[in-house]
């Protein structure tokens, strides 16, 4: 994965960098055409210059022949020589040794040109060189010149990016960050900046559209939840109230007795699965907002001694090792019902004359006990995802402590150890 | 004994009616919001059984209003909301307790009998059954003038039956009067059987009559 605006800085400076490295050659060539055509022209002046001046200051042979050694003395490279025969001019390229030059290691390159002219029927040679820049050298500074502008349109690429970055995608980038903000649950509204980006506005306006509408549709699914429940307890305390009044029939027969002690059980699980579905509802309602500092310790032996009794019952040894005082800002009754949920979960599950052990400190809370195999992580936490089904639950305890923890960003993870549960929360 | 019953479910007013006037409480009625304002603010109740949610308004105001006029009437909020926030709001404004629908009726008669109890000083702080005296307010309990020592939950479970007299309460109305919601996750009232057992022992050696019947299949009955 790369960042959006760096694929086509890629691409950019690929690219720069191919054509630069074309241009190498090219520079190269049309410098060195360049450089000997002028050099030509050069000593073809040089030559010009040379034969009108040898005509015009030799009146004589014997002056000529005088100047030509004179010549010869002082440019012994450029020499003239008397030649039987007339040829084309010609021009030449040599590389050799300067001695005009201290460097030993110094080969240099010249550019000469052999021109021939006759003075009065003799005909004459004249050759005339210069120093030409050697290829290497001039190939050297074109690839020096051509990788420091190519690290220029580098270094410029990257600036340029990161403007455009931070300019023309602070619409985009700000969106994102929003979307990323966003929680269901919360029930905010997102507003987007407004933008004169087409593109932009196009995306915010869709959605925003989405979100209000996924906001909408969510709430009322909560509603609806909340509502249904709340209309259920009425009704359940009627049959409630019905039944504990025909208990009181004083022509009961033990079969009628068994009856409504089988229908008063069920009734009893009916209403604390619409509790706990009302519980669940209002937490997600984001109902419980008033947090205050809780002292864990305490809350935790509450709830031990609470449940002694059913712990009692069932021989449960339970060990209990608190680090220090651990407290945590939440909501009181969210709190307890989490500790409530986790520990009957637990004793629930655990083996007669089994062990539950819990262990607190200031990052964690771990319950574990004595159990029967493992339980499947994905369904764990889901509503009525219950997988033990000789015991009576309600089928919502996980889900309520999954949610509890989710409303505070604590981590629960359940762990199965040789058959033995344990929970953990991460504070 | 006057308890007002402000309920728009007719069924249940009925029903917990029905069950109270047993214990030779007078019943009243109140449907709407109005009739239970124009009742709770003319007459004097022991008890004013109140549900929050009422056609015509909501019954925290009459609450309110009770508060307001200084009245001393005992107030149980009956409310289908069951939220643990709407449960304080009642106490603070001066409720007296709180009963979340739905409720076993034996529960509502020991959170009445509890409630009277106290708000009528040194009338009431005496029960009486032959040999067995129980002073509700020193929370001992004698057996032909001996003090028999019970367990916090051994005293709860006697004053329940006691606030339940000669009516049949059943195994889920004591476990969860004991243990709240957890009881029936547990689904196991083995403890309760301890307990009872443990009462009924300490009772009878003691001296006492064995007024506490099992009902077969059902729960207990304490005869008086």
């Amino acid at each position: 994965m790369i960042k959006l605006l760096n694929r086509p800085l890629k691409v950019f400076t690929l690219y720069a960098l191919l054509i630069l490295a074309c241009s190498i050659p090219v520079y190269y060539f049309i410098a060195e055409h360049i450089w000997l055509n002028e050099l030509d022209e050069h000593n073809k002046t040089v030559s010009g210059q040379l034969k009108e001046n040898l005509l015009n200051h030799s009146p004589t042979d014997s002056s000529l022949a005088e100047n030509i050694a004179f010549w010869n003395k002082l440019q012994p490279v450029s020499a003239l020589k008397f030649v039987p025969a007339l040829k084309p001019d010609s021009i030449y390229t040599s590389i050799r040794k300067n001695k005009y030059i201290d460097d030993p290691e110094e080969q240099d390159r010249f550019r000469g040109l052999v021109s021939y002219f006759s003075i009065r029927d003799q005909n004459l040679q004249a050759t005339v060189e210069s120093n030409v820049e050697e290829t290497h050298e001039t190939i050297l500074a074109i690839t020096i010149i051509t990788i420091a502008f190519f690290l220029l349109l580098f270094i410029g690429f990257i600036f340029l990016n990161k403007r455009i970055s931070a300019g023309l995608w602070k619409p985009f980038y700000r969106t994102l960050d929003k979307i990323k903000a966003f929680e269901l649950n919360h029930h905010n509204a997102v507003e987007f900046d407004k933008t004169n980006i087409i593109e932009f506005a196009e995306l915010n306006t869709s959605l925003e559209k989405l979100i209000s509408k996924d906001i909408a549709t969510f709430r009322e699914q909560k509603e609806f939840t909340e509502n249904a429940s709340h209309e259920l307890q009425t009704p359940l305390a009627i049959i409630q109230s019905k039944l504990d009044l025909l208990m009181q029939s004083s022509e009961l027969t033990p079969e009628q007795s068994r009856i409504i002690d089988g229908t008063e059980k069920a009734l009893g699980r009916i209403s604390r699965i619409n509790r706990n579905l009302l519980l669940l509802a209002k937490i997600g309602n984001n109902q419980f907002a008033n947090v205050e500092r809780i002292n864990l310790n305490d809350l935790v032996a509450e709830q031990i001694e609470m449940l002694s009794d059913h712990l009692a019952t069932k021989n449960t040894i339970l060990e209990y090792e608190p680090e220090g005082v651990v407290e945590v800002n939440a909501n009181r009754i969210l709190v307890e019902s989490l500790i409530t949920n986790l520990l009957t979960n637990s004793i629930r599950h655990s083996t007669n004359e089994g062990k539950i052990v819990i262990k607190l400190s200031s990052d964690f809370l771990i319950i574990s006990n004595t159990g029967t195999g493992a339980l499947e992580k994905d369904k764990l936490f889901k509503r009525f995802s219950s997988m033990s089904s000789g015991v009576q639950g309600t089928g919502l305890g996980l889900a309520i402590i999954h949610q509890i923890c989710q409303r505070y960003g604590w981590e629960i993870n359940y762990f199965s150890e040789d058959g033995n549960h344990r929970f953990r929360i991460e504070f | 004994m006057k308890i007002l019953i402000i309920e728009d479910e007719k069924a249940l007013a009925e029903s917990m009616a029905a069950y109270l006037s047993a214990e030779q409480y007078l019943c009243e009625f109140a449907e709407t919001f109005d009739d239970a304002m124009y009742k709770a603010e003319t007459f004097h109740y022991d008890c004013i059984l109140l549900d929050l949610m009422l056609p015509g308004g909501d019954g925290m105001r009459i609450l309110e209003a009770l508060k307001a006029d200084n009245k001393e009437d005992g107030v149980i909020i009956i409310s289908a909301k069951g939220s643990l926030e709407d449960r304080i709001k009642g106490l603070q404004i001066g409720a007296d307790d709180y009963l979340a629908k739905p409720f076993h009726l034996p529960e509502l008669a020991a959170r009445i009998h509890s409630l009277i109890r106290r708000k009528s000083f040194g009338n009431n702080n005496l029960f009486r059954q032959n040999e067995l005296k129980i002073d509700l307010l020193a929370k001992t309990v004698l057996v032909n003038d001996t003090e028999v020592i019970l367990t916090k939950k051994e005293y709860d479970l006697l004053l329940y039956f006691i606030s339940n007299k000669n009516r049949v309460v059943s195994k889920t109305a004591l476990a969860e009067h004991l243990s709240g919601d957890v009881a029936g996750i547990l689904d196991n009232y083995d403890f309760l059987y301890a307990h009872i057992k443990n009462l009924k022992k300490k009772l009878t050696e003691a001296g006492c009559d064995n007024y506490l019947k099992t009902i077969y299949g059902t729960g207990y009955k304490w005869q008086s």
